[in-house]
């Protein structure tokens, strides 16, 4: 069994098209386990009541932005040590910046495909 | 690429929603109630439309969405103050916006220089072109080295790992009254793992005190089982918001660094917060394992995406279902069954759940008309500004929800009302305010159901419809007879004849050889009627009705010369039984009905659709007075008048063809098949006839 069978991966995306886009990208790269939310909230209390390896969560949604989710998840034990991905459809400085205070992990710009999310992912949790 | 492709139609889908926040926004910035939060859920739909486009490869799409995004960005850090200038050309650019998504979808070219001049004109409101990024140069270099996890694939503990799970279960009153029982929900849970259960009865009063619709009982369960809180929460699923689920947290070997004291807590809690491990205070979202309270799990409303077709489908087969359950009705009456027999119950039980079913199913295909409605806030817009005319559109009832079919067959000819409203409709604003009218011509567009029907309304507060103008053109272009007595609402009715047009030149806006003629059949084709009114000085108001689906139709079910016929009595005004009729024979044969010193020509059905040649002894028949759309009334004449019911719309054209007086078809109890009449086209001079004039 490789890392790739077992990385549990958590998406979040307020839009269907993006968690679209981003699971099939997963498939691609063969990540069988993961699940989605469309809420940063939601997957949030989700999160802590059954962690997963990693989430790859975009940053540009209503209620809880992609960083304010890792804020939240930084401050939880259970969830304090995820990996976190951010998708950003701009990188300015000052969202990475706010982004690597919090720990984040990586980030990937949009648009991406499948070996970007790939290569983004390796550099988390090494190779598939 | 089949994924792709979906995904592509789901994008396309999500940005017609996207578009319809922006406009709403934008809409509520011009009224100044916007908040930060309005401008950032306009900038977020903007941002989401590019990041999407840029997925699919719409580099116009990318390009135009980046630059709008960075005026919205401005906007949103307070660099640009919200002016009228700024409104305006925020409708432009989520016009603008709208064309370029549509051409994307379609697959189609658009034309750059008009994104070109929009994008420079919001790039001169940021201080000049040269603080905008463009999208496709490389985002500027960010330095930002990734983190590798310390990664191992043992998930942090939440509550038991090692198979239990300790949670309280206390039912809200709804929870029994909508009729689950918490055994079933035990039950199930015992089938995850082995379970341990008390009730807690603490709370429950002296049966002398107890209300009796009140639930005081609460359940502490043990579960030992590999499965996770999720599972768990999953059993609870269909009781959601009615009970509340409370886990306890089992303190236990964390794989995870914390601080927690090892030793199980010896006795078990029965208060949650209590069970709170030392912890130092985290963001209040972010506290402990916190109580699930099923209540308020994730997602505000969840659709799922459908093909049409599949619904199409659907509602045809319920369609056939109401035909069977008509046909199964009068088989039943046939057979003798004694009453209050279980075959009755069945029967009744059947047709309330087939009525119910299709309901429902016409629920799914209705759509409120507020998209709609937004697009025709840009054809205000775009009129006025072409006329030089100054309009605001005040939009009701837009939550009012229409068949999806009828929503996008009224683009048009809403589209092109708009435009008469303004082009002949409102005055110029000199002209308006020497009159002492406000500036800004007000145009309403309102929708409602009312008794079946879909009501929309367009209402203008110009200057009426000039009557004289009017008459004296449909007299010049031999559409009536010079000589002709004309009431005010014939005259207004004439704006729908074919070939009338009333600007004196034909403006580049609504003279585009498409009168109101064309509204009218569009309407028509789907069911409805248009009918318009007009006080001089004050405005005028064109009514559309609808019918609310197009698969059903309330119909009068007619006998003539033995064929068994449906009148829709969406036209029908009264019934006059023969014998109790005036009849006046007129010079070439025709009869008319006098009736309130009205004179109706009379119309025999079987004569007219020609089932019979010889005429009939009108003593014996039935009339059914209709009305068409221009006010003007026919006596059909029928047989014998069955039965009044709803019947299911089969359409001739596409199997057999059009005929002249016939609209479609439908198949009656007996499995026979009826056909469904067109009272328009029977009021109409028919081909037997020499053509007389429309207006008689």
């Amino acid at each position: 069994m490789s890392l790739r069978d077992n990385l549990r991966v958590m998406v979040v995306d307020d839009m269907s098209t993006s968690r679209g886009l981003i699971t099939q990208a997963l498939d691609a790269i063969g990540i069988r386990h993961y699940s989605a939310e469309k809420d940063g909230k939601a997957a949030f209390q989700r999160l802590t009541a059954s962690p997963v390896h990693l989430v790859i969560s975009d940053f540009n949604m209503p209620g809880l932005d992609g960083l304010q989710l890792l804020e939240a998840l930084r401050g939880h034990k259970v969830t304090q040590k995820v990996g976190f991905i951010l998708i950003t459809g701009r990188a300015d400085p000052a969202l990475i910046e706010r982004g690597k205070k919090l720990a984040m992990n990586n980030f990937l710009a949009k648009p991406f495909d499948a070996p970007k999310m790939k290569a983004c992912i390796e550099q988390v949790v090494g190779r598939l | 690429m089949n994924a792709n492709t979906d995904l592509r139609e789901i994008f396309f889908n999500e940005c017609e929603e996207l578009l319809e926040v922006l406009s709403d926004g934008i809409a509520q910035m011009e009224s100044g109630e916007a908040s930060l939060d309005t401008v950032n859920a306009v900038f977020r739909a903007v941002h989401s439309i590019k990041g999407g486009a840029g997925a699919f490869g719409l580099d116009a799409l990318v390009e135009f969405a980046h630059g709008f995004e960075n005026t919205l960005d401005d906007m949103r850090s307070g660099k640009l103050e919200t002016t009228p200038r700024i409104v305006e050309l925020l409708y432009m650019a989520s016009d603008r916006l709208a064309d370029l998504v549509e051409s994307a979808r379609d697959r189609q070219e658009c034309d750059p220089a008009e994104s070109k001049s929009l994008l420079e004109q919001l790039a001169a409101l940021s201080g000049g072109p040269s603080t905008m990024s463009s999208p496709s140069e490389p985002e500027t270099e960010v330095d930002f080295a990734p983190m590798t996890l310390d990664f191992s694939l043992d998930l942090p503990d939440v509550g038991g790992s090692d198979g239990t799970h300790e949670f309280r279960f206390t039912p809200s009153k709804e929870l029994y009254s909508s009729g689950n029982d918490p055994a079933l929900l035990f039950r199930a849970l015992s089938e995850i793992g082995e379970m341990n259960i008390t009730a807690d009865t603490s709370c429950v009063p002296p049966l002398l005190d107890h209300p009796w619709d009140q639930a005081f009982l609460a359940w502490d369960i043990t579960l030992s089982s590999e499965k996770t809180q999720d599972d768990i929460l999953e059993v609870f699923e269909f009781v959601d918001g009615m009970c509340q689920i409370e886990f306890k947290e089992i303190p236990h070997n964390p794989t995870e660094g914390s601080s927690r004291a090892e030793e199980p807590d010896p006795e078990p809690e029965t208060v949650p917060q209590a069970a709170e491990p030392v912890q130092p205070p985290a963001p209040p979202v972010a506290e402990g394992i916190k109580p699930k309270k099923t209540g308020e799990s994730s997602g505000p409303n969840t659709t799922i995406r459908v093909d049409l077709d599949r619904v199409d489908r659907l509602i045809n087969l319920v369609g056939e279902l109401v035909i069977s359950e008509a046909m199964l009705t009068q088989s039943i009456s046939e057979v003798t069954v004694p009453s209050g027999s279980k075959v009755e119950t069945a029967l009744t039980t059947l047709k309330q759940l087939s009525s119910e079913i299709q309901e429902r199913v016409m629920a799914i295909r209705a759509q409120p008309i507020k998209f709609l409605f937004q697009r025709m806030s840009r054809i205000v817009r775009e009129s006025s500004q072409a006329t030089s005319k100054q309009a605001r559109l005040t939009t009701e009832g837009e939550m009012t929800e229409v068949d999806k079919t009828v929503i996008e067959r009224l683009a048009d000819p809403l589209t092109h009302m708009i435009r008469n409203a303004v082009d002949h409709g409102l005055e110029k604003p000199e002209k308006r305010l020497e009159l002492g009218k406000p500036e800004k011509g007000e145009i309403i567009l309102s929708a409602a159901h009312r008794s079946g029907r879909v009501v929309i309304e367009l209402k203008d507060d110009g200057a009426g419809i000039n009557r004289p103008k009017v008459k004296a053109l449909a007299i010049s272009k031999g559409l009536i007879p010079s000589d002709l007595e004309m009431s005010d609402t014939e005259i207004d009715n004439l704006l729908f004849l074919p070939g009338f047009s009333t600007a004196d030149a034909v403006s580049n806006l609504s003279g585009r050889g498409v009168g109101m003629d064309v509204v009218r059949s569009e309407i028509q084709s789907l069911g409805g009627r248009v009918s318009i009114q007009s006080t001089p000085g004050h405005g005028t108001t064109v009514t559309i009705s609808l019918p609310l689906t197009l698969a059903v139709l309330e119909g009068m079910v007619v006998q003539v010369a033995g064929e068994t016929l449906v009148v829709p009595t969406t036209a029908l005004r009264e019934t006059i039984r023969g014998r109790s009729a005036t009849i006046h024979q007129m010079g070439s044969g025709d009869k008319v009905l006098a009736m309130r010193g009205e004179l109706i020509p009379i119309v025999d059905l079987g004569e007219r659709l020609g089932f019979r040649s010889t005429p009939q002894d009108l003593d014996k028949l039935v009339f059914l007075l209709v009305e068409s759309d221009a006010d003007k009334r026919t006596a059909i004449a029928v047989d014998r008048v069955v039965d009044q019911r709803e019947v299911v719309i089969k359409g001739l054209e596409a199997n057999y063809g059009r005929i002249d007086g016939v609209a479609a078809a439908t198949i009656l109890g007996d499995g026979r098949i009826a056909l469904i009449v067109d009272t328009d086209q029977l009021a109409a001079p028919g081909p037997s006839r020499s053509s007389a004039p429309m207006f008689t």
